[in-house]
C-alpha cells in the first residue's frame, strides 16, 4: 500500500483570508441590530444637542463612548459568539482561530469610523459658549480629552467585547461588563467631585477604559481635574492592545501562543507606565474656570 | 490500493474512560460505512479523523500528513470536508450567507470562484432554489442538506460525515447516495449512520464498532453473507431467534445466531448481518488482523 497526499484546489487563498474574513465580518457588524441602534442613537443626541449650547462638553461626549463603545461592545460580543453554533464545522477549517478573531477586532473599524464621525461632529458643529467649557485644557489636551472619550471608546468597547467572547461562553457577559464599567465610571465621577485633592481618586478614576476630566461644580463654572488627558489616551491605547491579544490567544498555537504572551507581557509594562503618568502627569492640582477669569486652584 | 487515511493503534480517553482503544484501520479511496450502537465511539473516531480532536494514543497519518503537527493538520483541513452529527446555525444567516462563510475559511478567497462553487454544492444537495431562504425558515432536513453542503465544498480529498441523511427525506437520500458515490471515484468517504440501507447501498466496505473497539472490519457482502441461513420467515415468533419482528405482511422476521434448518429461509440484509454480530458472542468478527498485517 502506498499514502498519499491529494493536492488541495489551486483555486483558493490568491488573497489572504484575512482581508475577505475582514470584510465579510466589518459587513455583519455594520448590519448588526444593536450596533445599528447604537449608531442611531449616537447621530440622533448629536443633532439634538447641537442645536443649543452646552455648559459641559461632557454632556456631549458621554453618548459616543455609551452608545458606540458600550453597545458596540455588546454587538462585537454577539457577533463573535454567534459562529458559536457552528464550531464543530468551523474549527475544522484551515482559516484558524486568531485569524478569525483577528477579522473580528478589523470589523472594529466600522465603529472607529462612526467614533472619528463623532468627534468631528463635536468638533465642526456644536456650539459652546467658550474655552471655558473644556475647563482650563489647552488645545491639545483639549483634543486629547475628545478623542479618549469619543473615539477610543468607540473601538475600545468592540475589542473587548470580542475577547470577551473569546472567553466567556455567559451570553450576557458583555451587557453585564458594560454595567459595571457604567457603574465605576460613575462611582469615581462622583468620588472625582467630593474628593478633588485625593490621590487615590485620581488613580481609580483612570482605572477604568473611560474617565472624565472636567466637572460643571454649578452653571458657568467648570472644574478641571487632575490627570494628563494624553498620557490617559496612551493608556486606553495599551488596553485595546491587551483586549485584541488576549482574544488572539484563543485557539493559539503554542508558538503563536508564545509569541502573544511575550508581546502581552510587554503591552502590559506599557500600559502600566501609561497609567502612572496619566496619574501624576497634567494639572497637579485642581483649578475652577469661569467665564472671563483665569483658572483658578481650587482650595483643598 | 492507495491509502488516505491511516489508524495504528489509536485510542482516545475522555477522563479516565477509553472512548476509542486501539483502533488500526486503513482506508483509501472509496466510500466507508461506520456501525455500532450508541457510545460505540463513532463520533469520537470521526472527530479524530476532522482533526477537531487529538488521538490520546497511537498514530494517525491524513493524506500523509501527522495532524498532531499544526503546520501539517492545516494541510489536512484544505483537503477535509466534515458533517458534525449536531450543528447549529448562526442567527440572520441564508443558506448562501453560511456556506459562503465556511466557503471563505476554507480559503476561498476569490468571490467569483468561491460564489461559483457554492452555488454548484448547493445544487448539488438539491438546494439551489433555496440559497436565499433563511436557514432559520427552513426544515430540519433542508438545514441538514445545507451543512452538507459546506462539507462538500472543493470535492475534498477525505470526506467525513456523522449521520448525513439524519431527517433526509427519501429522495434526497437518494441524490445524496448519488453525490457521494460520484465523489468517492477519486475521495475517502467515511460515513457513519443508524441506516444499514445507507451502508449496503453505497459502501464496499464496513467498520463496526463496539465499546470503543473494532468490531468488524470488512467487505459489506461478507458480513451479509455470514447471516446466509440464520433469517427466515415464520408465522410465529422464534424464541431461539437474537432478533424477531413482525413484519408487513403478517409474517415473522427471525434472525438467529446458528443457523437453522427446516425453515423458510430469505435473503439476509446488512441490518440482519449488523444485528447478528451485535448479538454473537465471538469477540471479533471480522478481518481486522488481516487488514493490519
Amino acid at each position: 500500500m502506498t499514502t498519499t497526499a491529494a493536492a488541495a484546489p489551486a483555486v483558493r487563498a490568491s488573497t489572504s483570508s484575512l482581508s475577505v474574513l475582514a470584510w465579510y465580518e466589518a459587513r455583519r457588524f455594520a448590519r448588526n441590530p444593536v450596533f445599528l441602534a447604537a449608531a442611531t442613537l449616537t447621530a440622533y443626541i448629536l443633532w439634538d444637542r447641537q442645536r443649543g449650547m452646552v455648559a459641559d462638553i461632557n454632556a456631549v461626549t458621554v453618548y459616543p463612548a455609551i452608545f458606540l463603545g458600550g453597545f458596540g461592545m455588546v454587538a462585537a460580543f454577539w457577533l463573535t459568539q454567534s459562529m458559536r453554533r457552528s464550531a464543530d464545522a468551523l474549527d475544522v477549517a484551515p482559516t484558524p482561530w486568531p485569524v478569525r478573531t483577528a477579522a473580528i477586532c478589523l470589523a472594529a473599524v466600522i465603529p472607529l469610523l462612526c467614533g472619528g464621525l463623532s468627534l468631528l461632529a463635536i468638533g465642526v458643529f456644536q456650539q459652546v459658549p467658550g474655552d471655558w467649557t473644556y475647563g482650563s485644557l489647552g488645545t491639545s489636551n483639549l483634543f486629547a480629552v475628545v478623542l479618549s472619550q469619543t473615539v477610543l471608546p468607540a473601538l475600545g468597547g468592540p475589542l473587548l467585547g470580542a475577547a470577551l467572547a473569546r472567553w466567556v461562553q455567559f451570553p450576557g457577559a458583555a451587557a453585564v461588563l458594560f454595567l459595571v464599567l457604567y457603574g465605576w465610571v460613575t462611582l469615581t465621577y462622583t468620588l472625582a467631585a467630593a474628593h478633588r485633592h485625593s490621590t487615590l481618586i485620581v488613580m481609580l478614576r483612570f482605572f477604568a477604559p473611560f474617565a472624565f476630566f472636567t466637572n460643571e461644580d454649578s452653571p458657568g463654572r467648570v472644574e478641571t481635574w487632575r490627570g494628563s488627558p494624553w498620557f490617559f489616551l496612551g493608556w486606553q491605547l495599551c488596553l485595546c492592545a491587551v483586549a485584541v491579544i488576549v482574544a488572539l490567544l484563543r485557539g493559539a498555537d503554542p508558538g503563536l501562543r508564545t509569541r502573544l504572551l511575550r508581546l502581552l507581557a510587554g503591552v502590559l509594562g506599557l500600559a502600566a507606565l501609561m497609567y502612572a503618568l496619566a496619574v501624576v502627569g497634567g494639572w497637579g492640582y485642581p483649578v475652577m474656570t469661569m467665564p472671563g477669569a483665569a483658572p483658578v486652584p481650587i482650595a483643598g | 490500493m492507495t491509502t488516505s487515511i491511516s489508524l495504528r493503534g489509536v485510542g482516545r480517553k475522555f477522563g479516565a474512560a477509553w472512548a476509542l482503544s486501539d483502533v488500526s484501520l486503513e482506508l483509501s479511496p472509496g466510500v466507508i460505512g461506520l456501525l455500532g450502537p450508541n457510545g460505540a465511539g463513532k463520533t469520537t473516531l470521526l472527530r479524530l479523523l476532522a482533526t477537531a480532536l487529538p488521538p490520546s494514543q497511537g498514530e494517525l497519518s491524513m493524506l500523509g500528513f501527522d495532524p498532531t503537527v499544526p503546520a501539517e493538520r492545516t494541510e489536512v483541513r484544505r483537503r477535509l470536508g466534515y458533517l458534525p452529527q449536531e450543528i447549529g446555525f448562526p442567527h440572520g444567516f441564508t443558506a448562501f450567507a453560511f456556506v459562503d462563510y465556511i466557503a471563505v475559511l476554507k480559503e476561498w478567497t476569490q468571490p467569483d470562484l468561491r460564489h461559483a462553487e457554492v452555488r454548484r454544492v448547493l445544487d448539488l444537495i438539491g438546494l439551489a432554489g433555496s440559497s436565499a431562504k433563511r436557514l432559520r425558515a427552513m426544515s430540519g432536513g433542508q438545514r441538514r442538506r445545507v451543512a452538507l453542503a459546506q462539507a462538500l465544498l472543493g470535492s475534498p480529498a477525505v470526506l467525513i460525515l456523522d449521520e448525513p441523511t439524519a431527517g433526509v427525506d427519501p429522495e434526497q437520500r437518494a441524490v445524496l447516495r448519488t453525490v457521494l458515490a460520484e465523489l468517492a471515484r477519486t475521495s475517502t468517504v467515511v460515513l457513519s449512520t443508524h441506516q444499514t440501507e445507507d451502508v449496503a447501498a453505497l459502501c464496499d466496505r464496513v467498520v463496526v464498532l463496539d465499546s470503543g473497539r473494532v468490531r468488524y472490519d470488512g467487505q459489506v457482502t461478507e458480513l451479509v453473507g455470514r447471516a446466509a441461513g440464520r433469517v427466515w420467515l415464520a408465522d410465529a415468533p422464534d424464541p431461539a431467534a437474537s432478533a424477531s419482528w413482525r413484519t408487513g405482511t403478517g409474517r415473522y422476521r427471525n434472525v438467529a445466531e446458528h443457523a437453522r434448518t427446516g425453515v423458510e429461509h430469505v435473503e439476509p440484509s446488512l441490518e440482519d448481518a449488523y444485528l447478528l454480530l451485535r448479538g454473537s458472542r465471538e469477540p471479533d468478527w471480522g478481518h481486522a488482523e488481516e487488514l493490519r498485517s
